[in-house]
């Protein structure tokens, strides 16, 4: 496999259903996507924001109502899937019930017509990457949804493609399972290198196994970047509130330091590094995260009222209430801390720095 | 794809096209004059009322024996012998020949009746009439109606009865309150099919019914047989179309309407459930046990006829029927199964291309081209086989007398299965299905030959199945059909009723039925040898 893994670019991709009765429906919008050789990259989003469609029109199973698809220097708009050389692993596999394991790998090999003794190397190895030596004579009928989803797996491999493509994979599989599979992709896809996109909207999966995830909304790429760029810097109040919990907290730029800034709210000064250019007077909304605040009992801070508690264990979760502004609260390690119930009056403390700003309007 | 539309165009429309104009046309010009005469004719009123009439007894009375079958073998908790004798039962009739419960009855029932002169010492009884005929008819659809409501009954659950029974409804309360409505559109369906089975019967009434009660498959076949007047019979078997096509309408409507299968989780084991009290479970037992006794003891006369002398008057064993049917009857055994032989894989084939074309691609005329490949399979045989009379007599297509004019009689009649089977198919099978081979490399043809076609081949061999079955016992169109050079055991069967030579008809009756078991029997064993063990599901039958 000496082949360099290429990149995928999307340029202006649109995707549009007719509706007899809804009239058009675009399900992707002029859609402008460059994927790394190699990497793997995530579309994520709501349920109908068009992840599937903007992966079926990589693969080839549906052609674009405009736009290009490139593989590497390749243009790929017009060549059909099975020509693509793609591996793409469905939310329900789609294994072919009247073949066994072997077969099912097999597949596609036997479709390229490579010799026999190849095959049984390819699929052996293929099942072997998998964690299902051994299975090879088995019905898929007599495997768990586990089991087949590696066989799915395995057979997208086996033909060694340029691209691998896989659609909500995971989402059929109990939590557990869900868990430790996805590991084993991630792992097998750093070890073949091959670039992958990957559709989920499991946000916690994304972050999981992702070079780089793709927010999706309405049929458009809301922000691109690696975990961390998406939850620490979230470029707009859909992404901020889509990857994880966040605080939106509406407030007045008063000074303007080198790399810092003090913000007003309601009255309370807040001083806070970030690189970002303000002016004073400027409207802006702060994007705090609820692990990021603190609770105490006195001191600096905002004061508030504890409106109700949750306790997980492990964190707890509190909402409050400082006049018209609400706060979402995560603690963890709440022994050792210290639970406040509900109707306290608490001291909010804002954090200093990791705090994204977005500019309001 | 063209060559499918020319072949659907020659063999479906065009001979109903040339029905119709044959109608209303007189010398060239058009004139509905002779159809509003036929209409107005007496004779062929009273043929339309009993028809009707006969249709509409039959269509009640065997929904309701169906319905008692369906209910006791799902609700009553039968042992497993009583099971397979019902299983038997009313697998038998779906399988024989037209005329197999008329011989049983005439055996049974006439002047010299086993029951009717041996039984009961009547000297002079009359088989012949409306009662025999729907007993008769009766006995050979309720079948139909059970096949078509067990699943149903099996699929409502007893979840949902107990959540009645719980809630302190009586059983009877509860069967009328929550079983029966939900299987209400399920008995409408069941009678409507045999509403169109009934109507469409030529062979009972052609045995039974004799001169007091003529309907109108039989009449038109008089017509043209006997009267040599083909236009009369044209237009009678076109009055038969009204009905058929109201029956075909209403049926399309009640499936397309809703679905109407409730699955509120999967049946507990049988046997268990108190759905029925202990005396109305004896009640519908032994009215099931009674019922598939008789249908038994009609085959067992059939079989005993076939082996003596002449049944009701000497009971010497002998096989000199059989004699007879491979030697005089030899040409139509090796003309029948010809057809048979070449009708059965085209049909499969026609099957499973039309049934993936209309259920899995796209293009305009596709609706088209489903409604169309139903047709000769919803009209009436009559309607059909004096169709194809009309139409293959002259040039252009002057197929008349020919094995082909049968074959692709049978093959347009009675692919409709094998489609149906396979658009339902292919309905279970997911696109991603083909997706996947996409995926992997394969082209369109590789993808249909190495995943879409072994899933679909349980509906190719039922298909098979199927048309194997109708073209060894078929006779309502194909009487029309047959000539010196090509004619069909069924006819022949006819041609023994009426020189009352009942021994050869009834060798003739047990020897399709066995070789249609037979083949059955090999076709079952060669999808379960073909496909993968998970893939084993539709059984083949009718
Ligand atoms: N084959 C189709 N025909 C019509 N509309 C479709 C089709 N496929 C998807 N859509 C519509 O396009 C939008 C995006 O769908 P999809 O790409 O499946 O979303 P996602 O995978 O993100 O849940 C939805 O509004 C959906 O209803
Ligand atoms: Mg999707």
């Amino acid at each position: 496999m000496a082949t360099q893994p290429l990149g995928i670019r999307l340029e202006a991709l649109s995707a549009v259903f007719r509706h007899e009765r809804r009239g058009d429906v675009t399900a992707v919008d002029k859609l402008d996507l460059d994927i790394r050789p190699g990497e793997l990259l995530t579309l994520l989003g709501a349920s109908g924001c068009g992840k599937t469609t903007t992966l079926r029109m990589i693969a080839g199973f549906q052609p674009p109502s405009s736009g290009r698809i490139r593989f590497g220097e390749q243009d790929v708009t017009d060549l059909p899937a099975n020509r693509r050389d793609i591996g793409f692993v469905f939310q329900n596999y789609a294994l072919f019930p009247h073949l066994s394991v072997f077969e099912n790998v097999a597949y596609g090999l036997r479709v390229k017509g490579i010799g026999h003794d190849e095959i049984v190397r390819r699929v052996g190895e293929g099942l072997e990457q998998v964690g299902l030596s051994g299975f090879g004579e088995r019905m898929i009928t007599e495997l768990s949804g586990g089991q087949q989803q590696r066989v799915a797996l395995a057979r997208a491999i086996a033909i060694r493609p340029r691209v691998l493509l896989f659609d909500e994979p995971l989402s059929n599989l109990d939590a557990k399972l869900r868990v430790q599979m996805r590991g084993e992709i991630a792992r097998l896809q750093r070890e073949l290198a091959i670039t992958t996109v990957y559709v989920t909207h499991d946000q916690e999966e994304a972050m999981a196994i992702s070079h780089r995830i793709a927010i999706m909304s309405e049929g458009r790429i809301a922000q691109i970047g690696t975990a961390e760029d998406l939850y620490q810097r979230p470029v707009s109040a859909f992404v901020a509130g889509f990857l994880g919990g966040a605080n939106l907290v509406d407030c007045t730029v008063r000074e303007v330091g080198a790399g810092s800034a003090v913000l007003d709210v309601d009255g309370l000064r807040w001083s806070l590094e970030t690189p970002a250019t303000l002016s004073r007077g400027q409207r802006v909304r702060a994007v705090v995260r609820p692990e990021a605040l603190e609770l105490a009992r006195d001191g600096d801070g905002l004061a508030c009222q504890i409106e109700s508690m949750v306790y997980l264990g492990a964190r707890a979760e509190y909402l409050i209430r400082s006049g018209e502004r609400c706060f979402q609260v995560v603690v963890s390690n709440p022994v050792s801390n210290r639970l406040f119930q509900s109707g306290e009056a608490v001291v909010l403390r804002l954090p200093g720095r990791n705090v994204a700003l977005l500019a309001q309007h | 794809m063209l060559a499918l539309w020319a072949l659907m165009l020659l063999f479906i429309i065009y001979p109903l096209g040339a029905l119709l104009l044959r109608t209303v046309f007189e010398d060239g010009s058009f004139s509905a004059a002779p159809l509003l005469a036929a209409v107005q004719n007496p004779n062929n009123l009273r043929a339309l009322r009993n028809s009707l009439v006969l249709a509409l007894m039959v269509g009640f009375a065997g929904t309701l024996v169906g319905l008692v079958f369906a209910f006791t073998v799902e609700r009553a908790g039968l042992g497993r012998r009583a099971a397979k004798l019902i299983d038997l039962a009313t697998f038998l009739p779906l399988i024989s020949p037209p005329f197999t419960t008329s011989i049983a009855f005439v055996f049974s029932f006439g002047p010299r009746g086993l029951i009717t002169y041996d039984l009961l010492g009547i000297g002079n009884a009359k088989v012949y009439g409306f009662t025999s005929t729907f007993a008769a008819e009766t006995f050979t659809y309720f079948p139909i109606a059970y096949l078509a409501l067990r699943p149903m009954i099996a699929s409502i659950g007893t979840s949902l009865e107990e959540a009645a029974f719980s809630l302190g409804g009586s059983r009877w309360h509860i069967f009328r309150t929550v079983t029966l409505p939900l299987i209400l559109p399920g008995l409408a369906n069941a009678f409507l099919l045999l509403f169109g089975c009934s109507l469409a019967d030529f062979a009972t009434p052609l045995i039974l019914s004799g001169s007091d009660f003529p309907v109108l498959p039989t009449e038109a076949y008089l017509q043209i047989t006997g009267l040599f007047d083909l236009k009369s019979g044209a237009i009678l078997s076109l009055l038969l179309l009204a009905p058929a096509g109201v029956v075909y309408y209403a049926q399309e409507r009640l499936v397309a309407g809703r679905s109407y299968v409730t699955v509120t989780g999967k049946a507990a084991a049988s046997g268990k459930l108190d759905s029925v009290s202990h005396a109305a479970r004896f009640g519908l037992i032994a009215l099931c046990l009674f019922v598939t006794v008789a249908i038994l003891y009609f085959y067992a006369l059939l079989f005993c006829a076939s082996i003596v002398m002449a049944f009701g008057a000497n009971h010497t064993l002998t096989l000199a029927h059989y004699h007879v049917i491979f030697t005089e009857g030899l040409p139509a055994i090796r003309q029948t199964l010809i057809i048979a032989l070449i009708g059965m894989p085209l049909g499969g084939l026609y099957g499973i291309v039309v049934g993936y074309l209309v259920g899995r691609t796209r293009f305009t005329g596709r609706r088209a081209m489903e409604l169309i490949s139903m047709l000769n399979y919803a009209l009436p045989g009559t309607i059909v086989g004096i169709a194809y009379l009309l139409a293959f007599n002259d040039k252009p297509f002057a197929l008349t007398g020919t094995a082909l004019i049968i074959v692709a009689c049978y093959v347009f009649r009675y692919s409709p299965t094998g489609i149906r089977t396979t658009i339902a198919l292919l309905q279970q099978i997911d696109r991603s299905m083909e997706e996947a081979s996409t995926s992997l490399g394969a082209n369109r043809f590789t993808t249909f030959r190495r995943v879409m076609l072994p899933l679909i081949l349980p509906a190719f061999f039922a298909g098979l199945g199927v048309v194997f079955i109708r073209s060894m016992t078929a006779i309502s169109a194909t009487i029309f059909l047959v000539s010196i050079d090509w004619t069909l055991i069924t006819v022949k069967i006819l041609e023994n009723m009426t020189e009352v030579a009942l021994g050869p008809a009834a060798a003739f009756s047990v020897f399709v039925i066995v070789v249609v078991l037979a083949v059955s029997g090999l076709l079952n064993g060669a999808l379960r040898y073909l496909t993968a063990p998970n893939l084993r599901v539709s059984k083949i039958g009718t």
